[in-house]
């Protein structure tokens, strides 16, 4: 079960990384491990901002989920934020499901003509006491 | 926390009491926000008072927990719908059939047992993924491979229950015929074993199917009779080589021994792969559509003005490069008579593969699994998003030039007369050797009225191709009492039997109520026909 004090926490996180891409990634905010990104929703690198890894993938997700996320939600704990497509975000939602996360928040961001088509801002969290830190 | 119809509050709690009590409380999900993950996010009922809901998820990790968690539903009559992965999307996902039921989720149950290298097989618990046995496999250096459906995130075992299909070698394309040997645990948690698994001590449980008597893995196909807990299965030892070809031809005519060619080269062996036939003159912007064929004057002048094919098979080939580039030069010679004939070797590739390879090759015809498949809307080809979702229509037509023109016409005639959108459209999809399979992917909403529409335009569909002798293999459960009321020799007889086995073998009705048609008896009159 996701407690309240989590809602609170990522539901702070979420609009840090909403606004665009570029001013998102420069200010990361605390308690993400790492932050996926869509390139094609974000085709600017910024590298390691605010310390946090940056995991790129181009639509598909399945060599990232495989070789990266995967292993790492298997182990208790990792925190996830990422801005991805809708349907990036579905794969990786399901996928999360069977390792006791769940998406914490979630926000939309305006697509590329100002409509609410863009991508999605968004934060996994380990919430099953199985992995769940602490 | 929800309740399953019929039973009483205090008997739910008193029998999920007792599966908390087997497997763990933190692994007995009751909550809304957790049993709402068991939702089929693509149904064709999202939102509505007829949406199949789950009434909590128990997530046993051993054949014994399973055993209990059966018995105590068995004890007190609480529906139980067990799923692998539940990754069945476009065919209900891990929503019950029957709202109410307690989601049995076995995906901690994922263990590969057993890998063989000389008898290329393995057994598996219903939890193992596809890329959980490729990571297996690519770890310990296996020789074998696996033949994964698309996407290949869902279970070995799942997948195969449902009768899921593949992109490599015949023997292996179809997962249910490739698999060999079944466990389960039935309606009163007894343990049950197929084949020579029957035999205490015997070794060949994954090398042959049948045993003694009537075959009986059979049972577990899209039934509601047992909870497989175990399942071998045939693997591909990996080929020398692989070769992908094509024949083009250039007349409406060609059609019926273009068919009948493949087939006899596939049933001799000749090739081994996928085959498959398409139309480059009829191809439009979409490639995932496959346009109507039109009359035979329209098509041959549209090839005539084009300089386009009028059909094109593609076969692929699996074996040593000089058996299969022998193979390849004798279909050549069997086709050298059809007037314009053109051949092409599309791709050739020594295996192992390399990884430089990786980048060119489509993976599901060399046992890659991937999900790719989500993003292929941000590819181009059309406007497909899977936060909406889809439903398939498969239908088994007949494995001829006649069966394949006339299945595509009719349907893509019925579904532009009752409104029925596609975005996949594909007539004669080769997974199974001996039949075609016609496979349509149908858009869902998030919203009812259109939804409504859409379910009352696939039951027309369902009425119209079982007018020409079509059946579904595989349905969303909205549809599947409309689907196995089509199979309706010598007044439903088929239906009948199935029902008369779940009274013997589950007689309380607690397994899968529902699933593909065969309700319990005392929900029977409530079919959702």
């Amino acid at each position: 079960m996701i407690s309240r004090r989590d809602l609170m926490k990522w539901g702070a996180v979420v609009p840090a990384l909403v606004g665009g891409s570029a001013r998102a990634m420069a200010a990361v905010p605390e308690g993400l491990d790492a932050l996926v990104v869509d390139s094609r929703h974000a085709p600017g690198v910024i590298a390691n901002p605010g310390g946090v890894r940056v995991l790129r993938f181009d639509g598909d997700v399945t060599q990232l989920w495989f070789e990266t996320l995967d292993p790492l939600w298997r182990k208790p704990g990792f925190v996830l934020g990422g801005i991805t497509g809708r349907d990036a975000l579905f794969v990786l939602e399901t996928l999360s499901w069977d390792r006791g996360r769940r998406v914490v928040s979630r926000k939309d961001m305006p697509g590329r003509s100002g409509r609410m088509d863009g991508p999605i801002s968004w934060v996994i969290a380990p919430v099953h006491p199985s992995v769940k830190k602490g | 926390m929800r309740t399953p119809p019929g039973v009483s509050a205090v008997t739910f709690a008193d029998g999920i009491a007792e599966m908390k009590s087997a497997v763990g409380e933190e692994w007995v999900f009751t909550s809304d926000p957790d049993v709402d993950t068991y939702r089929d996010f693509y149904s064709v009922l999202w939102g509505e008072e007829d949406e199949r809901i789950a009434s909590a998820a128990v997530a046993p990790k051993t054949v014994e927990e399973v055993q209990a968690v059966v018995r105590a539903a068995n004890a007190r009559g609480i529906p139980l719908y067990p799923v692998s992965t539940g990754r069945n999307l476009g065919y209900g996902g891990s929503a019950p059939v029957y709202s109410g039921s307690v989601v049995l989720d076995l995906k901690r149950m994922d263990r590969i047992i057993e890998v063989n290298e000389g008898n290329a097989s393995c057994l598996v618990e219903p939890g193992v993924s596809y890329f959980d046995m490729y990571r297996h496999l690519q770890e310990t250096g296996s020789k074998l491979w696996i033949d994964v459906p698309d996407p290949g995130w869902g279970s070995m075992v799942g997948n195969a229950l449902d009768s899921g299909g593949g992109y490599t070698a015949a023997p292996y394309r179809g997962h249910f015929e490739a698999q060999c040997g079944i466990e389960a645990v039935m309606a009163d948690g007894e343990l049950f074993r197929t084949g020579m698994g029957a035999l205490p001590g015997s070794e060949t449980w994954q090398q042959y199917k049948m045993g003694i008597g009537p075959c009986l893995d059979g049972l577990f196909r899209q039934s509601s009779l047992g909870v497989v807990t175990k399942m071998g299965f045939w693997l591909f030892p990996q080929p020398e080589a692989y070769m992908s070809c094509s024949v083009e031809l250039q007349r409406f005519e060609d059609i019926e021994p273009l068919v009948d060619l493949f087939n006899e080269l596939e049933y001799g062996n000749i090739f081994n792969g996928m085959p498959s036939i398409g139309s480059p003159v009829l191809a439009s912007g979409n490639p995932l559509i496959f346009a109507e064929i039109p009359e035979p004057e329209e098509m041959n002048r549209r090839v005539r003005e084009t300089g386009l094919a009028a059909w094109r098979g593609s076969m692929v080939f699996y074996g040593p490069e000089k058996v299969i580039r022998a193979q390849w030069e004798y279909v050549q010679e069997r086709f050298a008579h059809f007037e314009g004939v053109k051949f092409k070797e599309n791709q050739f590739v020594k295996l192992p593969l390399r990884p430089e390879d990786m980048e060119k090759i489509q993976k599901n015809r060399f046992g890659i699994p991937s999900m790719e498949i989500f993003s292929v809307g941000s590819r181009g080809f059309g406007d497909f998003n899977p936060s909406d979702g889809h439903i398939w229509f498969s239908a088994i037509i007949p494995r001829s030039g006649k069966g394949f023109v006339k299945a595509n016409r009719v349907m893509r005639q019925a579904c532009a007369e009752h409104d029925v959108p596609l975005f996949m459209f594909s007539p004669a999809v080769t997974c199974w050797t001996r039949s075609f399979v016609l496979f349509a992917a149908v858009p869902v909403y998030k919203d009812k009225e259109k939804n409504r529409r859409l379910r009352e335009s696939v039951l027309k569909v369902i009425q119209i191709c079982a007018e020409h002798g079509w059946g579904e293999y595989r349905c969303p459960p909205a549809f599947q009492d409309a689907v196995m009321d089509a199979y309706s020799f010598n007044n439903n007889m088929l239906r009948r039997v199935n029902e008369k086995i779940k009274d013997a073998l589950d007689p309380n009705g607690i397994l899968s109520a529902g699933r593909y048609g065969v309700w319990p008896k005392h929900l029977r009159d409530g079919r959702h026909a």
